[in-house]
């Protein structure tokens, strides 16, 4: 579904992915943990060319598109849903107007089918009673949800998910959690999520990956990560298990 | 390279400049073409243009009208006062005044006025976009970034400084005369006489087009900075200074630039 071969990514001097070598099947939720500053987030970038490798190759659904054009990059962008790190709603917009704006764009729905959509994607990220509201008058964790709510309205079939928990509250976290592995489980989507979660990684990953300095250190199921004897990952297992 | 090497070596920092400055021209250059290209490939966005235009004209309308009165009546009682010094004479104040408002006051310190009140907010509102990743979601959702956000402030602020520039042109000509009548002894019938020795009607097309030039230059500094913003508030707070600066010193000189050429008209 995914493949990243030897992808490397540098700012200045800076070498943030130095070689990335992974493969992502359908259906598979794939967890990417790791420490502030290793590159997870710029690999989830360089997937939808939101960011350009310097080398490297990256394959989706057997097509290179590492040198596509913003124009060729569109049909991946459908394909793709990316739900960022900050909410990133347009705040001239209402949450309806957010929510709907994928729909408009890509799809030639009737109002009233747009309307069953919206609110059926917000039902998802359990809002109600927001339509009407600007970005502005939600809060943070709310707006988060409306920014999940606005990437599955689309119904990708590859949901990248950077950072989706952070600053949401523990149950609302849960439910998010249970959005991707349902979406997962139920239309075969293949989800990449990056996070610092280890202990959401271990109940719902079909597979983990831990980055450290631009590499991965390891990678496999959570049964396997628990047996893992690489300092950062014990380091991560020693802080879920704290949580529990 | 870092910055002791850069400074300490003068040649590696001419070396450092130059590469800097090129790719900002390359990459400023690449907007402008994006823009003319999203600008002629599809229609404006309606309401975003509306939008932008009442934000660019009724919004600075006051402050412009406000400080050009006052920049006019500076111009007209210090030519006065240095002509009577240096000529003992101030009779072609009026006509004098009237081509500097038309040819300059008017439209320059619109586009000064219109780069830091309009501007700066252009470029901070594309900042905080590209901070918080908004403009990777307009992306994401197959929306091209220059055609949502640029294309409109680029219209509307084209139109926005041509009818403030004339409006400005106007408020001057109009504080001027009611100085000239009320503070140096010459009648509005002088005045206008005066003026219409002076002032050609090319004058006030020279003008628009100016207007309209400036008009141009500014949204484009301005999404320029606010797309490279770096990240956080220090980042946008940069892009922002860095927008007006650049602007009033594009203005400047394409003020000159369009003043020498129009000059082989008159």
């Amino acid at each position: 579904m995914i493949q990243y071969k030897k992808l490397i990514k540098s700012f200045g001097t800076r070498t943030i992915l130095k070689g990335i070598d992974l493969h992502i099947k359908a259906g598979e939720i794939v967890f990417i943990l790791g420490t502030s500053g290793t590159g997870k987030s710029v690999l989830l970038k360089n997937t939808v060319g939101l960011m350009k490798p310097d080398s490297g190759e990256i394959w989706i659904d057997d097509e290179n598109v590492t040198d596509f054009t913003e124009q060729e990059f569109l049909p991946v962008r459908k394909k793709c849903g990316m739900v960022f790190q900050h909410p990133a709603l347009f705040d001239s917009l209402s949450i309806y107007e957010n929510i709907a704006f994928g729909l408009r764009k890509h799809f030639s729905l009737p109002e009233s089918e747009i309307k069953e959509r919206v609110e059926q994607a917000l039902s998802l990220v359990n809002l109600e009673n927001v339509l009407a509201k600007r970005p502005g008058e939600i809060s943070y964790g709310m707006q988060k949800r409306v920014s999940l709510a606005r990437t599955v309205v689309l119904r990708p079939k590859v949901l990248l998910f950077d950072e989706p928990t952070t600053g949401l509250d523990p149950v609302t976290t849960n439910s998010v959690n249970s959005l991707i592995q349902n979406l997962s489980r139920k239309l075969n989507t293949t989800s990449m999520v990056v996070s610092h979660d280890m202990h959401c990684a271990l109940k719902i990953a079909d597979r983990i990956v831990v980055l450290d300095q631009g590499q991965i250190v390891e990678q496999g199921t959570p049964q396997e990560l628990l047996r893992s004897q690489v300092p950062l990952v014990r380091d991560f297992l020693a802080e879920a298990r704290d949580l529990l | 390279m870092s910055i002791k090497t850069v400074s300490a070596n003068p040649f590696s920092a001419l070396g450092h400049f130059l590469i800097v400055s090129f790719k900002d021209i390359r990459s400023f250059s690449q907007l402008v073409g994006a823009t003319l290209v999203q600008l002629f490939a599809h229609l404006p966005r309606k309401k975003e243009t509306f939008q932008q235009l009442y934000f660019v004209a009724n919004g600075s309308l006051w402050t412009i009208a406000f400080c050009v009165t006052f920049a006019s009546i500076v111009t007209i009682l210090e030519s006065s006062f240095h002509m009577k010094i240096v000529i003992q004479n101030d009779s072609m104040v009026p006509g004098f005044a009237s081509v500097l408002i038309l040819r300059e006051l008017g439209s320059v310190v619109t586009a000064l006025l219109l780069t830091s009140r309009v501007g700066a907010g252009m470029a901070a509102e594309i900042g905080s976009m590209k901070v918080t990743e908004q403009i990777d979601a307009l992306k994401m959702l197959g929306i091209n970034p220059v055609r949502f956000l640029v294309v409109p402030r680029l219209i509307a602020s084209t139109i926005g400084c041509v009818i403030l520039s004339i409006i400005a042109n106007m408020v001057c000509i109009l504080a001027a005369m009611i100085v000239a009548d009320q503070f140096l002894g010459y009648s509005i019938g002088l005045f206008l006489t005066a003026m219409r020795r002076f002032v050609d009607f090319q004058d006030i097309i020279f003008a628009s087009i100016k207007a309209f030039c400036f008009g141009i230059v500014i949204p484009l500094m301005s999404c320029y900075f606010g797309f490279n913003c770096k990240s956080g508030a220090d980042g946008v707070g940069r892009a922002t200074t860095q927008s007006v600066v650049f602007a009033s010193v594009a203005i400047i000189v394409l003020d000159f630039i369009l003043s020498y050429t129009f000059s082989y008209f008159y």
